[in-house]
């Protein structure tokens, strides 16, 4: 008896692991093939739901053969490793531009080269859009959305009841200083804000660094190097200690990431902040800002760099994707987000569609996906949809050309802005806090973990 | 036949407990990125993690929430208790108003005093502003930050203790009070010779629980802080949920976790060695 029991115990333990394993949701008929992909808007928003599913629909007519199903999911560190370990994953996800670079680190998506290469078009995308989707060999890992480089984002209410000209944001750091001191004296509001954790504070820290001219990491033989320990980065810090605690221009709470931000100034606690002019759509949609219209960006302000970070949300397919399905979620990439990009027809289609809601966000400037001649197509055959204030977004459009467009730093950036948290959480939270200590011992300190990084 | 019995609950165990404990700690030493077959990488990961200084950031931090939380966190709903307990109208009010906090969400909680501690217009700064006191940074600043969790957490759990200790005070024979009154014993003294030494193994009990559960402390310092100020709030299980979730760093996150098992371990089986005559005293 005890034997059959014993036995009965592990086969139902058995079958419980085993049901625990089992893919569910491989869907796969004779033939067809199932494509699981993040980036369909959520029920709450109807027309840009329809919109999606009208695309899939077109899809499927166009490919015989691939089935999509959405999913209103993106990518969130805390379950994708959950869902990659159990084989979960959708077999495309939508992913912050932070991120590709330590997912093509751990080798956890797939290179898409090949494939990306069979579109006749794949030649002419922008470089500078592709950059931070490749490694270092130039093996590209996806597709982007909707690309974008930094500005400063203000508002343009506050600027007014500033005093100052709401047409113009400050192009320099110094310009920056002045504005947030005027803005705290005449509005009691934070004239500027600087993300600090949730590695953000490293990641602003960053185009920072570049807006002064200097650099994050170094190669040096053949391993890479911290290289912010130098001249910019201690001005940039230097010129954020002065802001805070001189000027008492930054507000009382520092301990920000960019929802807490975004949030704050859709509330219109907040003169200026850097960011992309995607934040146009969390600040109206997500935050719901009430004058929207107040909202205002610039390029990134510069003190000698002449250069920006970009940013964005990509498209990318995780390693647990089989070949078969690789090939289907390109085509899916290519004809979802570089074709309307590329295809004059295509894109008004989906301004037309996206237009139908009054909260929709139709028209954000972003950066050429391919060149600027095909951009400029683009801009006009949407143009009877845009429901953006083009006027406003202006001082991007104009001003960003100008500027480099650098990527995140090539090595570990996350594990940087991790320690850069801490030095920029100092300046901005002690008094007394030393830059040049501060410096000396994030460069040891992210120094020892390129070191020991095994890439 | 009894085996039969306790098949579900080994197979519920088993599943959801002791196989991710088992895989915890094969994935400690290897190399995974969860999709490709893991490499075996012997102790290069509890070596990484030795080499990382803020593992002692970590480690010193949370010390201090434990210590913090005996000195704050372990007393109060003691005297709160002994107090209610001495309570004769209203002993459910009270009870219920304790108990409260405990049915609010954690993150609800947290939430709520982010802006009880916020440095410009908080309600903690605006009473002291009543009295000329103050502002205080409270989670702005490397030295109040985790204080300021603490005293949240003391918040946060206070009601359950409370509700165990005066459970346990209702056992204490109501002679030995009588007793001690006739003898003409005053509060403090009924309390030190009679309510403390009866409710001992009480105590024990919710202390060991205490600080398992303070060591572990990772809600309170992921949503206030994330650790910051200066990484003054980082604690041993935000450093293994940065490691595993930000990092992607799992072996190196599996590592700790079972340094932390280990450790905990061990600390409960000198505790309970060392206060094993408590109960029967």
């Amino acid at each position: 008896m005890k034997k059959i029991t014993a036995s009965l115990g592990v086969a139902i333990l058995a079958t419980a692991v085993a049901a625990c394993g089992s893919s569910a949701g491989s869907g796969q008929e004779s033939g067809t093939v199932t494509l699981r992909v993040q980036g369909m808007p959520p029920a709450t928003d109807k027309p840009g739901l329809a919109a999606f599913e009208k695309m899939v629909a077109d899809f499927e007519k166009q490919n015989p053969g691939i089935a999509v199903e959405g999913s209103s999911a993106a990518y969130d560190p805390l379950t994708f490793s959950a869902k990659l370990a159990g084989g979960k994953v959708e077999d495309v996800i939508k992913v912050p531009l932070t991120e590709p670079q330590g997912l093509i680190a751990r080798k956890q998506v797939k290179p898409l080269t090949a494939e990306l290469a069979k579109w006749p078009h794949y030649k002419e995308f922008n470089p500078q859009v592709l950059r931070p989707l490749s490694d270092s060999g130039g093996e590209v890992y996806g597709v982007p959305q909707s690309p974008f480089a930094m500005g400063l984002v203000y508002n343009r209410e506050l600027f007014e009841k500033a005093g100052l000209d709401p047409g113009k944001p400050p192009a320099t750091w110094e310009e920056v200083r002045a504005h947030a001191k005027r803005i705290a004296e005449k509005t009691g509001k934070a004239g500027f804000v600087h993300e600090s954790k949730n590695n953000q504070g490293g990641w602003q820290l960053t185009k920072l660094t570049y807006a002064f001219g200097g650099e994050m990491e170094k190669q040096s033989g053949d391993t890479w190097v911290a290289a912010f320990n130098a001249e910019p980065t201690r001005q940039a810090l230097t010129l954020l200690k002065e802001m805070r605690w001189t000027d008492d221009s930054m507000g009382d709470n520092q301990l920000n990431d960019q929802n807490d931000v975004i949030k704050r100034f859709a509330a219109g606690e907040i003169g200026m902040y850097l960011g992309t002019p995607g934040t146009y759509r969390l600040a109206k949609m997500t935050y719901g800002m009430p004058n929207i219209d107040a909202f205002g960006i610039g390029p990134l302000p510069q003190a000698g760099g002449n250069a920006t970070l970009t940013g964005g949300d990509v498209y990318m397919v995780p390693k647990s994707a089989s070949a078969e399905k690789t090939a289907a979620a390109v085509k899916w990439l290519l004809f979802a987000y570089a074709q309307p990009q590329y295809d004059t027809g295509a894109a008004a289609e989906r301004a037309k569609a996206l237009a139908a809601d009054p909260n929709a966000a139709v028209g954000v400037p972003t950066l050429p996906m391919f060149n600027e001649v095909r951009q400029a197509q683009i801009d006009e055959a949407v143009k009877p949809y845009v429901n953006v204030k083009l006027e406003h977004f202006q001082p991007w459009i104009e001003g960003t050309p100008k500027l480099q467009l650098r990527a995140e730093p090539p090595v570990r950036a996350q594990a940087v802005y991790a320690v850069l948290d801490s030095v920029v959480q100092a300046v901005l939270t002690d008094r007394d806090a030393d830059v040049n200590t501060l410096l000396g011992k994030a460069e040891a300190d992210v120094n020892a973990k390129l070191a020991a990084s095994r890439q | 036949m009894a085996f039969l019995f306790l098949v579900p609950a080994f197979v519920a165990f088993g599943v959801f407990s002791y196989w991710p404990m088992i895989r915890g700690l094969l994935i400690s030493f290897q190399e995974t990125n969860l999709v490709d077959p893991a490499t075996w990488v012997g102790l290069d990961n509890f070596t990484a993690l030795v080499r990382d200084p803020l593992l002692y950031t970590a480690i010193a931090n949370t010390l201090l929430f434990v210590g913090l939380g005996l000195l704050i966190g372990f007393p109060a709903p003691l005297i709160l208790a002994t107090v209610m307990s001495t309570v004769r109208k209203g002993a459910g009010v009270y009870r219920f108003l304790v108990y409260l906090p405990v049915v609010i969400p954690p993150v609800v909680a947290i939430l709520l005093w982010k802006w009880f501690y916020d440095p410009g217009h908080g309600l903690f700064n605006e009473l002291l502003g009543l009295i000329g006191a103050g502002p205080l940074p409270w989670l702005e600043s490397p030295r109040t930050a985790m204080l300021s969790l603490v005293i949240q957490s003391t918040w946060a759990w206070m009601g359950s203790t409370v509700l165990i200790y005066l459970a346990a005070m209702v056992t204490i024979p109501a002679e030995l009070y009588e007793a001690a009154q006739m003898d003409g014993a005053s509060i403090a003294r009924r309390l030190w010779h009679i309510t403390l030494p009866q409710l001992r193994p009480t105590i024990g009990l919710l202390l060991l629980l205490q600080l398992v559960s303070t060591t572990q402390v990772f809600t309170e310092p992921y949503v206030f802080t994330d650790g910051g100020p200066e990484n003054s709030t980082l604690t041993i299980l935000l450093l293994i949920f940065r490691y595993a979730f930000r990092d992607g760093a799992y072996g190196q996150a599996a590592a700790l976790a079972f340094l932390l098992a280990i450790f905990l371990g061990l600390m409960s089986a000198i505790y309970l060695r060392a206060t094993r005559t408590w109960g029967s005293a």
